[in-house]
């Protein structure tokens, strides 16, 4: 009897330590399905490549001809494109001055990428020009337009574009202020702020909160979260920005730490976003309405929403200290699925997972492209499901 | 803290009563000629139709090998040991080895799933001293959360005489946990003072992730660790407190064992495919390097440990006179220098291959160990496995070899077998330390044999029980 229970011990362990030691099937199911993801380094290894520390990928946009710019933050901040036919990343250039460009990148109808930068707080405008057919020089800065500070003295903590009214929209950090930007008349307006105050807090806590993206709807309203998670409007027509009366999905109590962190205008008029909670929520900005639509995983933050071909959104979420986790959801079910860590094994060629997402972005043909956000980053390309619209 | 009070005589003794189930003999090389053999043979039209001189050539090389073997006695090295009483289960031991000024030996026990200790040798008295499990020494006991169950990095000693070290988790459960309540809450700093007994608590430094390889720098009071799963390069400054976080590295399952520290404080580590970097505490920054380890291509699956990546150099030490690190890549146990200082091109050099020859050129060739360590005669010592070797995911239990590079004439040598003097042999190592003395240390697995049963087992290899022991090997490395 003792002999056996030895023996059935000794099994036991050799059992629970080969489960954990072994990349197996287990570990497959834990990540996202190898047969819908893939990696790019952010240029050409070793030589010819955004370095490391240099390489948090903090924006990505998507400019009407397909090509997909990113940014990155960092010991400096590189501007670089994808053009999905051709294959691989091209590093384009240093934003010169700027160490950040956190979802404030944006593209014109004209093709003219505006980047808003931190801690400088300037819109800069770079203007695409044959650019597969130079040479890629790691450290160039990159040849851009400076438009100028939208509000003096203040960092730009997110972007983004009305194309049909030519109109640049964004937030400033630390003071909160709503800003808009005319790329016909190149001229500024500080629209106010989206929060007057730091929510209480430690001492050591002494930051506004606001929203990490904005939105455009098709009426071309704005809107961003600020303080109190309170959603904030600014309707051109009436030039004029108000809070509304409305608060965006939070575990109750934590109302004032809370924010959106990412915003997606869905084609059928509504808007979706995601919460630092972890709360994804569907807005509809001619009622005014907001429906929580709860919590993709049990992870904090949403750090990228985006909407696929046919309707179904995919998101990513789990905060700095923690490893992403990609969702999906499906509206017309209401069904959520929890797709796993982003992660791409090519063993032996390359094998790599992104544990923080800084930026998500879906492309014309339904790609979806995840921005790594540490001091090793990636762009990972993600297929999903074919989905007729 | 416990002492364990067991005192050792010089004499080993065998229980020869022990169970015979327990008493698995190690199994010797196979040899591979045979098989060489017979892959030359040219293909056939009918290759189930032999010749019967195909027959014969290969009946003949059949015996000509095991002649050999049988007339070829096994060379051997004898090894003295001392297990841990009281923590037959302790299941592994990484890197976790360091002899101190003190001669006393610091050793950091693994244990999966529960409580890593804290232990000394003490070879002046011979006795094992338990100084505590890790999990309550970080004054998280009860907590219910994952335990502190290993030091997985080597320690420091301090210009103050402590050991300096961190601690890491055990199971990782495919990462599910990571972040979560029951999860594990982050690797502690700590310090060891021999001269009261006490630890010194210095915190977690990044939450949720252990440190699975560091090494303590004296001349700027710092404990380094690289951390899993998120390969992060961090450090602690013990004069000032602060914890620092440089950020990613690598992947999880390619992230070097050692981190090498030069007589200046820099930290040098290897990353990416053969890369190395190094970080600067002046500057406080991290470049990497033109340098390449000489890594050998990948070739078809081996079914390794995922976590086994041969893309990283296992171990390395530094050479205090030569100023140039001496280390064993992952990918076929070559030995190589690094010369910091030399002209890009020409900072690394191959010196050899720390393998068990009848399986150095095989694409199998077992993963490297830890255990390389220079001994006061100016050679290097490197345990190496005979089979690959992790513990209870081992391939088999054969014993290890000891192999030795002398600096001063270039010399390799395989020593032969460890085997224990009562004919047991060394199941494997994966840490190693010269003595101020010159005795070198060695911590691994042995089979149980002769061992209560009822003290349990760290587990088992390939059915073979073993417990964790401290290898000694004197009068060799002087």
């Amino acid at each position: 009897m003792r002999r056996r229970y030895i023996l059935c011990a000794i099994s036991f362990m050799i059992f629970t330590a080969a489960a954990c030691c072994q990349r197996d099937l287990a570990y497959d199911n834990v990540v996202v399905p190898q047969d819908r993801i893939d990696a790019r380094p952010l240029g050409y290894p070793p030589i010819d490549v955004i370095p490391d520390e240099e390489s948090g990928n903090t924006s990505l946009t998507v400019a009407p001809n397909g090509d997909v710019y990113g940014a990155t933050s960092g010991e400096r901040a590189h501007l670089f494109v994808f053009n999905p036919r051709h294959g691989y990343v091209r590093p384009l250039g240093v934003i010169a001055g700027a160490r950040s460009v956190s979802n404030a990148l944006v593209v014109s109808g004209e093709g003219d990428v505006y980047i808003g930068t931190a801690p400088e707080g300037t819109i800069l405008k770079y203007t695409p020009l044959r650019e597969y057919q130079q040479p890629i020089q790691i450290g160039k800065p990159l040849t851009m337009t400076n438009l100028g500070k939208p509000v003096p003295d203040e960092s730009i903590a997110a972007m983004t574009i009305d194309r049909g009214a030519g109109m640049i929209y964004g937030l400033t950090s630390p003071g909160a202020h709503f800003f808009r930007y005319s790329i016909a008349t190149g001229k500024s307006t500080d629209l106010g702020v989206v929060a007057e105050k730091a929510p209480f807090g430690e001492r050591f806590e002494k930051n506004k909160i606001m929203s990490r993206m904005l939105v455009v709807d098709q009426q071309g309203e704005v809107f961003a979260s600020g303080e109190n998670g309170s959603l904030f409007r600014f309707d051109p027509k009436k030039q004029r920005l108000e809070k509304l009366d409305l608060q965006v999905p939070a575990v109750p109590g934590r109302e004032s730490w809370n924010r959106v962190d990412a915003f997606l205008l869905d084609p059928s008029g509504m808007i979706y976003g995601g919460t630092s909670d972890g709360y994804l929520f569907r807005f509809d900005p001619v009622k005014l309405a907001i429906v929580n639509l709860g919590k993709p995983l049990s992870q904090d933050r949403i750090d990228g929403l985006v909407r696929a071909p046919g309707g179904r959104l995919y998101g990513v979420g789990g905060d700095q200290q923690d490893m992403a986790r990609v969702f999906s959801y499906d509206p017309s079910a209401g069904v959520y699925e929890v797709l796993g860590f982003v992660d791409v094994n090519r063993r032996p060629y390359y094998t790599w997972q992104a544990y923080v997402i800084g930026a998500m972005a879906c492309g014309l043909d339904g790609t979806i492209y995840l921005g790594e956000n540490e001091r090793i980053s990636k762009l990972y390309l993600f297929y999903p499901p074919a989905g007729e619209e | 803290m416990q002492s364990l009070q067991q005192n050792y005589t010089s004499a080993i003794t065998v229980d020869a009563s022990a169970d015979a189930e327990l008493q698995a003999p190690p199994r010797r090389l196979k040899g591979s000629a045979v098989k060489r053999k017979r892959d030359r043979r040219p293909r056939r039209v009918f290759p189930h139709i032999c010749t019967i001189r195909t027959i014969q050539v290969t009946l003949a090389a059949i015996v000509c090998v095991v002649a050999m073997r049988a007339q070829t006695p096994v060379k051997t090295v004898t090894v003295d040991y001392r297990t841990f009483p009281g923590l037959a289960n302790m299941d592994g031991n990484w890197a976790a080895l360091k002899v101190g000024t003190d001669g006393k030996a610091y050793v950091g026990l693994a244990c999966h799933g529960c409580n890593g200790h804290l232990v000394y040798y003490d070879p002046a008295r011979d006795n094992m001293v338990d100084v505590g499990d890790l999990t309550s020494l970080s004054g998280e006991k009860g907590l219910g959360e994952g335990p502190q169950s290993k030091i997985h990095a080597k320690f420091g000693e301090g210009k103050d005489g402590r050991i300096y070290f961190a601690t890491h988790g055990g199971w990782w459960f495919d990462y599910a946990r990571f972040g979560t309540r029951e999860g594990y809450p982050g690797s502690h700093y700590m310090a060891f003072d021999p001269k009261t007994g006490k630890v010194e608590d210095f915190g977690i430094g990044t939450r949720f992730e252990g440190v699975n390889t560091g090494a303590y720098d004296p001349k700027f009071n710092r404990i380094y660790g690289l951390t899993h799963p998120r390969a992060h390069f961090i450090y602690y400054d013990v004069a000032t407190g602060k914890k620092v976080d440089k950020g990613r590295i690598n992947n999880w399952d390619s992230i070097c064992r050692t981190l090498g520290i030069d007589d200046d404080g820099n930290v040098y580590g290897s990353f990416g495919a053969g890369q190395i970097f190094v970080y600067d505490p002046r500057t406080d920054a991290i470049r990497e390097l033109d340098a390449r380890l000489p890594i050998r291509e990948k070739g078809i699956s081996l079914g390794r440990d995922y976590d086994k990546s041969e893309t990283a150099w296992r171990t390395v030490v530094w050479d205090h006179e030569t100023r140039k690190f001496y280390g064993v890549e992952e990918s076929a146990s070559t030995l190589f220098s690094f010369d910091p200082a030399a002209p890009p091109g020409s900072q690394v050099k191959v010196l050899g291959q720390m393998a068990v020859a009848a399986l150095a050129a095989q694409r199998n060739v077992p993963y490297a160990t830890l255990s390389l360590t220079l001994g006061h005669d100016r050679k290097l010592y490197f345990a190496a496995a005979g089979a690959e070797f992790d513990y209870v995911s081992s391939a088999g239990a054969v014993a290890s070899h000891l192999i030795t590079y002398d600096l001063r004439t270039g010399k390799l040598e395989d020593e032969g077998e460890m085997h224990l003097p009562d004919g047991r042999a060394v199941l494997g190592t994966n840490s190693a330390d010269t003595a101020p003395d010159g005795t070198i240390y060695f911590i691994g697995a042995v089979g149980a044999k002769g061992d209560p049963p009822s003290e349990g087992y760290g587990g088992a290899i390939q059915g073979t029980p073993f417990r964790l022991a401290l290898f000694i090997l004197r009068g060799k490395g002087n």
